[in-house]
């Protein structure tokens, strides 16, 4: 078995060294389009393989080396293959499989494409590193691991030059790629002080140790501890105040998008605290807890929010990731982890199929992404509209589809906790989040064909492009089934979440009112956008230049905000501090040696040749000698 | 009766005239004239010294200096010599090359 | 083999002075040579070198002036050993790296190169407190001639600014050595400059305190500690890409490591007293340097500045009192080394070709050099702490070292994995991204295998030790644990004791 989780880990390592040997230089080249594609499936296989065997026999822990030791600290290269990190694994090697075929397709015409294979399989083996660590710090590997990765990805059009944020919010691809990666930073120096606190506490990092040790540590250090690593999954996971980095993320291609801002990275927030979980289910953290879930809550709402009004195809998405990232967490935050878990897994494979379906539209649509632009595609592109609208449907949380099951765990967990602003929020969320992704998928599939207007001529995606993504739009209609065996499987390792007899007692109607709320925004979007002809949507300039639709279309201004209170300031503060550096520290040294200088300047005017001055300052100094023996014999 | 005390006091006198001849003449003849003064008060001072503690090496001093002092006028004329016909004057004010 | 060390030192001499007598056309190649036979001599130290061990070993004696118990003394322990085999093989890069046709008077170069490399060497072997003092001034002497001769428009004044900044501080030093060996006299009527035994010397507390500020001097302008650190854009902006590239890598290593070697175990108590004005010092260093080098519009200068910031990660890792954070900080020298002198090799190689450092010249070099780009990213992860990469090891131990001393300084502190990544990034983002501003830079060339020749090995080791960081790690945590042990042992007040975790104790009370 412990081959198998060698595999299961190092198959896209691999695959990215082999793609990068086909680095800068050379063209495309076919043979990575089928390797890499390939190896990520190996390592599919395995964790499934992993999977099975874990289901049967528990779990799987190897330690493959040492990696720091010093002191008392001893780190190795550990990885554990349990139900949470199986779990993970299998979503993220199934979407990743996916994500991969259909590069090949996507990024056909790049002249990168090698190197986009190399990165995105160097992220997998990220990913992997991250979600099988046994310890901390292997986890913070994988943590910054994928980080850079998705530096490089969503950078990866380097090349495409700066403009002003009303032409594009993100500025340039470089520029997201960096705004993300200190984004992320600024999180980690949280997390890092977790594993900071973690050690001097516990004195290891060891996952089993940790959590073994947990119950006996003082209440305020297990508060602090919570935190810091909540901080560092606040980062990777977009939660308010550090979420402006992801929409921006979306400058990436769109299967790195897919792959990475949807399916598998931002979720490392909600995987910390599953992993987590004997910490944050302690009592002494429950403030903690109840904070998470409510942050969830809001940004599950915020971010909804914003979606409402956006009309760029991938922002869209992007928002309503960040609005199920909220949900991840309120539940996680509750004490429902498997619900998370739950959720997580089926969010991945829907979420990755939208993004997946806007990738084809973009693709047909040549990087067009404003959805008012398009409309009525449905006759060209029946394949994706199919996809899309699954994927809509189950985002929605319609049943039977995945995100039905998972999503309406989570609002019933909320009204269990008696928590019922949360709660209602949950619920109202849910509508929104049916509106706008049927607003979306009715202005880019349905009603007038708009895109003739501006002369697009959309044209359907590669046959197998097609077929390789129908493994997640199966998925995102058949995994809420199997949500009893996932409990079972699950609640193993994961703290058992049971309804009380009162939720289950209300459970019908708490169902029917998600789902009255879910319908009746599809219903509204479909009034609103899905009309032909005359009655073609139209946009509506006095809700434009309203207060909240500006507010939403502006992101609250938090954007903004940051530029001008943040980053400007320090800014400006760098360059006082380069002048202060020149002005004040350097020129002090300089004074010192000017005074020096000067000094020797002005009393060379003794070495004046002329002897006899000479023999008058020997004269002198010979008294101040006597003078000074005198007063030295006096002073005894 | 002449003590060891009046000897000091001569002594000190012709050195104090002898350290202003050095500090305040420019001509470089005088200044040397104005170190054989000194020299010589110095050696009144050993001479009365070495007489008063009955030690003869104090007088034996005064002869070393007298013989050194003498050789080095020797030496010290013969560049004055040099430079007086290089220059045409021994003033010190003019003769200053060593400026720094 | 006996005398491994003083071929160490002595070989780079003798071939200095040889190198005179070489032919002008060769002096490039003899140089790779003697710097190649050179870093095999310091491999073969490290292989032969007792890694369970933490005493010092390789130990040769030879007394020069008996009456004042000065005495050629040196020898290795883990803490110097791979100190010495980076400045062995930064020097070696260094002079692979050389351009012929850039640099003129090639020859003067390579012996100048060579004597620095004996005083480097010498510097990091001595177990002699007046041969330390010798090493390390006479190393000012070559690098004087390096700025000064090779460097920019003004580099005089650099050069001058560099040699007299840090000599006045090593003279303040210099008075604090001599101190302690009057008192190690007055209290055993020998007199001895020998460290080791300089290290039984019980001191009162108020003369640690004044002997720990001589040498703090003399330390602090060296590595530069703020507010003493402005003679090092001046030195790095003029000086050539190779007196970059050493000054940075080793010289840098010099004062703190003076630190490690003399002030810790000297005053152990001063030490721990001084902890509170270090960490304030090493804290404006570290986010101070680092807004001010966001701040610059040159490369080179951005890399200089940085260079400050992280040699305060590395100060307080040494004043964190523990194996962690001390080892951790050692760990750092070494990737400082790596990086710093990796990154100035890369902004030499770009100043080269275009005759400007500016940043904002460039723009959209990524898709004109993509091997030097992807070099230099990965130099840049490695300098922004990414794990896995040699820069991670250092920083993340020293934080989490130092976390004991102070949790609040230690967030402040680690701000620097914040600013730190966004200078970096947005040198990276000016320089390399966007599309290509500057036309004339189109035809520029990528890497040529000389330049491969010498950053491949500084990528090698900077993602081998990122990975495996083990074999260093481990003989340099020996001797680290052995120095917190001695301070411990001879630390006076109670306050020292309690902060100087040597790891005894910390295994006692799991």
């Amino acid at each position: 078995m412990e081959k198998l989780v060698y595999i299961a880990l190092f198959a896209p390592f691999v695959g990215s060294l082999f793609a990068g040997l086909f680095f800068a230089r050379s063209p495309k080249n076919i043979i990575v389009g089928v390797v890499n594609p390939a190896l990520i499936f190996i390592s599919w296989l395995a964790s499934v393989a992993l999977a099975f065997h874990v289901a049967e026999h528990g779990a799987i822990h190897v330690t493959m080396m040492d990696w720091i030791s010093a002191g008392a600290l001893h780190i190795p290269f550990g990885f554990v293959v349990d139900e949470v990190s199986v779990t993970m694994m299998v979503v993220v090697t199934t979407v990743s499989t996916v994500v991969h075929i259909y590069s090949n397709g996507y990024m056909d015409h790049d002249k990168s494409f090698n190197r986009f294979f190399s990165y995105l399989s160097a992220f997998v083996f990220s990913m992997m590193i991250l979600v099988m660590s046994d310890n901390f710090a292997g986890l913070f590997i994988g943590w910054e691991g994928v980080g850079v990765c998705s530096w490089l990805l969503i950078g990866f059009w380097y090349h495409k030059k700066d403009v002003t944020p009303d032409i594009n919010p993100a500025i340039s691809p470089s520029y997201a790629a960096n705004e993300a990666f200190i984004m992320n930073r600024i999180a980690d120096l949280g997390m890092l002080v977790g594993i900071f606190l973690i050690y001097w506490n516990v004195g290891s990092l060891q996952y089993d140790v940790v959590f073994k040790e947990l119950p006996h540590l003082e209440d305020g250090i297990l508060v602090a501890i919570a935190i810091a690593l909540f901080i560092g999954a606040m980062g990777k996971s977009a939660q308010f105040p550090l979420h402006t980095w992801l929409t921006d993320a979306m400058e990436g291609p769109t299967p790195v998008s897919a792959l990475i801002h949807a399916a598998t990275m931002v979720t490392a927030g909600v995987f910390l605290v599953i992993r987590a979980n004997p910490l944050y289910s302690l009592d002494a953290v429950s403030d903690v807890s109840y904070f998470i879930a409510a942050l969830g809550t809001f940004v599950a709402f915020f971010a909804a929010s914003m979606a409402l009004v956006n009309r760029d195809l991938k922002r869209i998405i992007a928002y309503s990731t960040l609005s199920q990232l909220g949900y991840m967490f309120a539940a996680a935050g509750l004490g429902a982890y498997w619900i998370a878990l739950f959720h997580l897994a089926a969010h991945a494979f829907f979420k990755a199929l939208l993004f997946l379906g806007a990738g084809n539209v973009m693709h047909a649509m040549d990087d067009e992404l404003d959805i008012f632009k398009m409309g009525g595609l449905k006759k060209v592109m029946r394949g994706t509209y199919l996809y899309m609208g699954i994927a809509s449907l189950a985002l929605a949380g319609l049943p039977p589809l995945a995100g039905y099951f998972s999503k309406d765990a989570i609002i019933e967990t909320a009204f269990n906790e008696g928590t019922y602003v949360l709660w209602f929020a949950l619920v109202f969320t849910a509508g929104l989040t049916a509106f706008y992704s049927f607003r979306q998928v009715f202005l880019t599939f349905d009603g007038e064909e708009r895109y003739k207007r501006f002369g697009f001529h959309p044209h359907e995606m590669y046959r197998y492009v097609l077929v390789a993504m129908s493994p997640l739009a199966i998925l995102a209609i058949i995994a809420g089934w199997f949500q009893d065996s996932f409990h079972e499987f699950i609640i193993k390792l994961l703290p058992e979440y049971e309804m009380s007899h009162h939720t289950h007692h209300n459970a019908w109607w708490l169902g029917l009112l998600v789902l009255f709320f879910a319908v009746s925004g599809i219903i509204i979007a479909y009034k609103k956008y899905a009309r032909k002809g005359d009655k073609a949507f139209k946009q509506d300039k006095k809700v434009e230049s309203g207060f909240f639709y500006k507010l939403l279309m502006n992101q609250y201004y938090i954007p903004a905000f940051y530029v001008e209170f943040i980053v400007k300031p320090y800014t400006a503060i760098s360059d006082k501090f380069w002048a202060i550096d020149k002005a004040v520290v350097d020129a002090t040294v300089d004074f010192i040696a000017k005074v020096i200088y000067k000094t020797g300047d002005s009393s060379r005017v003794i070495q004046n040749g002329n002897l006899s001055s000479y023999l008058n300052w020997m004269g002198i100094g010979a008294v101040l000698l006597i003078l000074a023996s005198a007063i030295a014999v006096v002073m005894g | 009766m002449i003590g060891i005390s009046h000897y000091l006091i001569l002594s000190g006198l012709l050195f104090s005239i002898g350290f202003i001849g050095v500090l305040r003449r420019k001509n470089l003849l005088m200044l040397f004239f104005a170190t054989e003064v000194m020299l010589n008060a110095v050696n009144i001072a050993f001479a009365a010294i070495g007489n008063y503690y009955g030690d003869l090496s104090g007088q034996m001093f005064a002869f070393f200096i007298i013989a050194v002092a003498a050789s080095e006028v020797a030496v010290g004329l013969g560049l004055l010599i040099v430079l007086y016909k290089k220059y045409n004057t021994l003033d010190l004010d003019i003769i200053s090359t060593m400026k720094g | 083999m006996e005398h491994i060390l003083s071929i160490l030192i002595f070989f780079p001499l003798l071939a200095g002075i040889l190198g005179f007598i070489v032919d002008k056309e060769s002096a490039r190649a003899y140089g790779i040579s003697v710097a190649a036979i050179e870093f095999l001599l310091s491999l073969w130290l490290w292989f032969s070198f007792d890694t369970n061990s933490a005493d010092m070993q390789f130990t040769e004696f030879l007394p020069i002036i008996k009456e004042f118990g000065i005495s050629y003394n040196v020898a290795v322990d883990g803490i110097s050993l791979f100190i010495v085999i980076m400045s062995t093989m930064i020097t070696l890069i260094g002079i692979i790296s050389l351009n012929e046709e850039k640099i003129d008077n090639m020859k003067n170069m390579i012996v100048s190169l060579l004597f620095l490399e004996m005083t480097m060497v010498g510097v990091f072997v001595s177990l002699d407190a007046i041969i330390f003092y010798l090493f390390w001034e006479l190393s000012l002497v070559p690098m004087l001639y390096i700025i000064g001769a090779w460097g920019g428009p003004t580099r005089v004044y650099a050069a001058v600014k560099f040699f007299l900044y840090t000599f006045a501080g090593s003279l303040i030093m210099l008075v604090g050595l001599l101190a302690i060996a009057y008192l190690y006299h007055l209290e055993t009527s020998v007199w001895t400059f020998n460290l080791l035994d300089w290290y039984q010397l019980d001191l009162s507390v108020n003369l640690q305190f004044w002997l720990f500020l001589a040498l703090f001097i003399g330390f602090a302008f060296k590595v530069p500690m703020f507010p003493f650190h402005t003679w090092l854009p001046h030195a790095h902006g003029q000086a050539p890409t190779i007196g970059s590239v050493i000054l940075a890598a080793v010289l840098l290593k010099m004062g703190t490591y003076g630190f490690v070697r003399f002030s810790l175990p000297l005053f152990p108590d001063a030490s721990v007293q001084m902890i509170p004005m270090v960490i304030v010092l090493s804290i404006i260093m570290i986010v101070y340097t680092a807004m001010v080098a966001f701040a610059q519009k040159d490369m080179k200068q951005v890399i200089a500045y940085s260079s400050v910031s992280h040699m305060g990660i590395i100060m307080i890792g040494v004043f964190a009192m523990n194996a962690e954070g001390l080892s951790g900080s050692i760990f750092q020298m070494l990737s400082h080394g790596m990086i710093s002198g990796a990154l100035f090799l890369l902004v030499g190689i770009i100043y080269e070709r275009t005759g400007t450092k500016t940043m904002s010249k460039f723009g959209g070099l990524a898709s004109i050099m993509p091997v030097y780009a992807t070099i230099f990213g990965v130099m840049l992860m490695a300098s922004v702490g990414l794990p896995l990469t040699i820069g991670f090891v250092g920083e993340f131990l020293v934080l989490l070292g130092f976390y004991e001393v102070s949790p609040i300084a230690t967030v402040l502190a680690g701000t620097s994995i914040i600013i730190g990544s966004i200078y970096m990034l947005s040198l990276f983002k000016k320089s390399f991204f966007g599309e290509v501003t500057n036309e004339s830079n189109r035809g520029l060339k990528d890497l040529n295998a000389r330049e491969i020749t010498a950053l491949l090995p500084l990528v090698a080791i900077v993602v081998w030790l990122g990975i495996y960081p083990k074999p260093i790690l481990k003989p340099i945590d020996n001797s680290v644990q052995k120095l917190l042990t001695d301070m411990e042992y001879k630390a006076r007040t109670p306050e020292a004791k309690k902060s100087i975790i040597s790891i005894k104790r910390a295994k006692e009370e799991k």
